[in-house]
């Protein structure tokens, strides 16, 4: 009780990094804002737009300036109808977790009360969006973040984004010998069900039954 | 002596499920592993694309069928950023409590399944019977034994039923009890102690570093807790603390910590579940109708396209995290695009490669330390 951090000091930790961020990067037009989370205890977090040329340069100052050490998800989606400048988008969520090594026999217990500043976890969302076509691209950040290596892995091989220079890259949850260009999560690959006139790709051989020509939900 | 790939998996009882650990060894000595994965890569993000929001819940709870109710919960608290409902504060209680049991059945099968891995097979009897006092509690709440389907968009689905909270706090005394029978059998056992202690060290800045997240961080001393840095549902009311570990060595936490934090969070989530019960508004042995507003409020079912849900939730084995985008199909009645961060699936690479420089015969020790499960790794 009273040992979670509260909603004053996580507010006041994201209006801190927004307004390094907006220091640090606002020439790159790179935008930051504070946004509250409307479940739960309505915390805030730091989402950053940022243009897919300096994705690198932003993850290094975070890594490095804000403290930003864990790189826990990358999502990619795919907007085929959206417009032209945002025909994917990359959304890396990262958090600041104020950890260090412990000495034997002790443990490094934070206590809300103490924590300030740069010591305070806070959570980030960095959203890349990326033009229209048939070649997404983004720079890779597993340099910067270990954690980053299989999150995007997966991203690249359920959403097709290619991260550029991102080392050993291979198919981590589709079948290794899958079609080259072949990315389940991208939108032109329909799914079936129930009164949808969408079809599958028919990649497993079904077929519209003759009594459900023509029915639209 | 020459090095030489060996092949454990898809079949073999380290795995703990369908998947390939390859390992290069020279002599006795792991000198590089690699994992594979996506055996059973179902496409549940692809899915959800395809169900409403209400019909993703039970999807999700079988990302994991050790550890069901975290899962869907998780889901739910993403759907509820996205739509903005408000959640009555009994059904955050409930949700709390029916977390924290399925924390403790999940600590048990673990539990259960790695007494074998390291030579004890007592300790599988033993903690299979108490997980099912554990899953007889939830099969109370959510119809089934595994698969609840039990949190709604808004709230749960039906209250506790009468003379379940009595049930319940007898049941978890009881257990408190048995993790006491549990320590002496391991602890003192000298096999389990020699099979887990000074193997598979790893550091607190590492695992960080590489994504790693729950109980394996706070093995290593480290207090980090999503439930304390980012506290959702009620959690900043109860009385509790993360159970943390303070490793021996300068090299981090070895099996035998992370076996630890295991046993103090199944010791604090009883804590936690005496303390919500006894708080829960509306009273413990109330049991309110279905629909009723004390449990459940009133949800949209359609979000807008531009609006996105994230919930970031200490599941058993980690931080697991969805991320939702509104304005799908039929109008904003389906999720336009659901990721799901599963911990399993940043962790098993790491320890991959935490295993470099030990012996084979460690492998199943440090693997079954980090509590792996294939369905949520997979997806």
């Amino acid at each position: 009780m009273g040992m979670s951090i509260s909603a004053e000091q996580n507010a006041a930790a994201v209006a801190a990094a927004v307004t390094a961020s907006e220091e640090a990067w606002s020439a790159l037009g790179v935008v930051a804002e504070a946004v509250n989370h409307s479940a739960g205890h309505g915390f805030a977090f730091l989402r950053l737009t940022v243009p897919a040329p300096h994705v690198l340069t932003v993850a290094k100052g975070l890594k490095h300036d804000m403290g930003v050490n864990y790189c826990s998800m990358v999502t990619g989606t795919h907007f085929p109808e959206g417009d032209e400048h945002r025909g994917w988008e990359v959304a890396y969520h990262l958090q600041r977790m104020p950890v260090i090594n412990p000495d034997p026999n002790t443990s490094h217990v934070l206590v809300a009360g103490d924590l300030s500043g740069m010591s305070m976890p806070i959570e980030i969302e960095m959203l890349v969006p990326l033009p229209q076509g048939d070649d997404p691209r983004v720079p890779s950040v597993q340099s910067v973040w270990r954690g980053a290596d299989w999150n995007e892995k997966e991203t690249w091989d359920l959403v097709g984004i290619k991260f550029d220079g991102h080392e050993n890259m291979f198919r981590v949850l589709n079948p290794h010998d899958s079609p080259e260009g072949f990315h389940p999560l991208q939108k032109q690959h329909k799914i079936r069900y129930h009164d949808f006139n969408e079809m599958y790709d028919d990649a497993q051989g079904f077929v519209r039954k003759p009594v459900d020509e023509g029915r639209v939900k | 002596m020459a090095k030489m790939w060996i092949t454990m998996g898809p079949q073999h009882p380290m795995t703990h499920g369908l998947w390939t650990l390859r390992v290069q060894v020279d002599g006795e000595t792991v000198v590089d592993a690699e994992a594979e994965l996506g055996y059973i890569h179902r496409g549940v993000e692809k899915i959800a694309e395809a169900r409403d929001f209400t019909q993703v819940t039970p999807y999700c709870d079988r990302l994991c069928y050790v550890s069901a109710m975290t899962w869907s919960n998780s889901y739910i608290y993403a759907a509820e950023d996205l739509l903005e409902v408000e959640v009555p504060e009994r059904a955050e209680y409930i949700r709390c409590i029916s977390a924290e049991c399925q924390r403790i059945a999940s600590h048990l099968m673990w539990l259960g399944a790695y007494g074998p891995d390291v030579g004890n097979l007592t300790i599988m009897t033993w903690a299979l019977r108490e997980r099912e006092m554990f899953l007889d509690l939830l099969q109370e709440l959510g119809g089934s034994r595994m698969h609840y389907n039990y949190p709604r968009i808004g709230g749960v689905k039906r209250d506790i039923p009468p003379g379940w909270a009595d049930r319940l706090i007898a049941k978890v005394k009881l257990f408190e009890k048995r993790i006491d029978e549990y320590e002496m059998l391991l602890d003192e056992s000298t096999i389990f102690l020699v099979r887990l202690q000074g193997v598979g060290y790893a550091t607190a800045e590492n695992m960080v570093e590489s994504g790693v997240s729950g109980p394996n961080v706070r093995a290593s001393g480290v207090n980090y807790d999503v439930r304390w840095s980012h506290p959702y549902s009620v959690y900043d009311q109860l009385d509790w603390e993360p159970a943390v570990e303070k490793p021996t060595s300068v090299k981090g936490s070895d099996c035998y910590d992370r076996y630890r934090v295991r046993m103090e969070e199944m010791r604090m989530s009883c804590r936690m579940i005496l303390d919500a019960i006894e708080k829960i508004p509306g009273g413990k042995n109330t049991t309110y109708s279905n629909g009723d507003e004390m449990i459940i409020a009133k949800a949209p079912t359609r979000a807008p396209a531009g609006a996105t849900g994230f919930s970031n939730y200490e599941c058993t084995r980690g931080a697991s995290q969805f991320y939702v985008h509104g304005g799908g199909e039929g109008r904003g009645k389906n999720p336009y695009r659901l990721s799901i961060r599963s911990p399993m699936f940043i962790t098993i690479p790491f320890v991959a490669e935490t295993m470099i420089g030990y012996k084979v015969a460690d492998i199943p020790a440090i693997m079954g330390s980090f509590d792996p499960c294939i369905g949520e790794t997979d997806r």
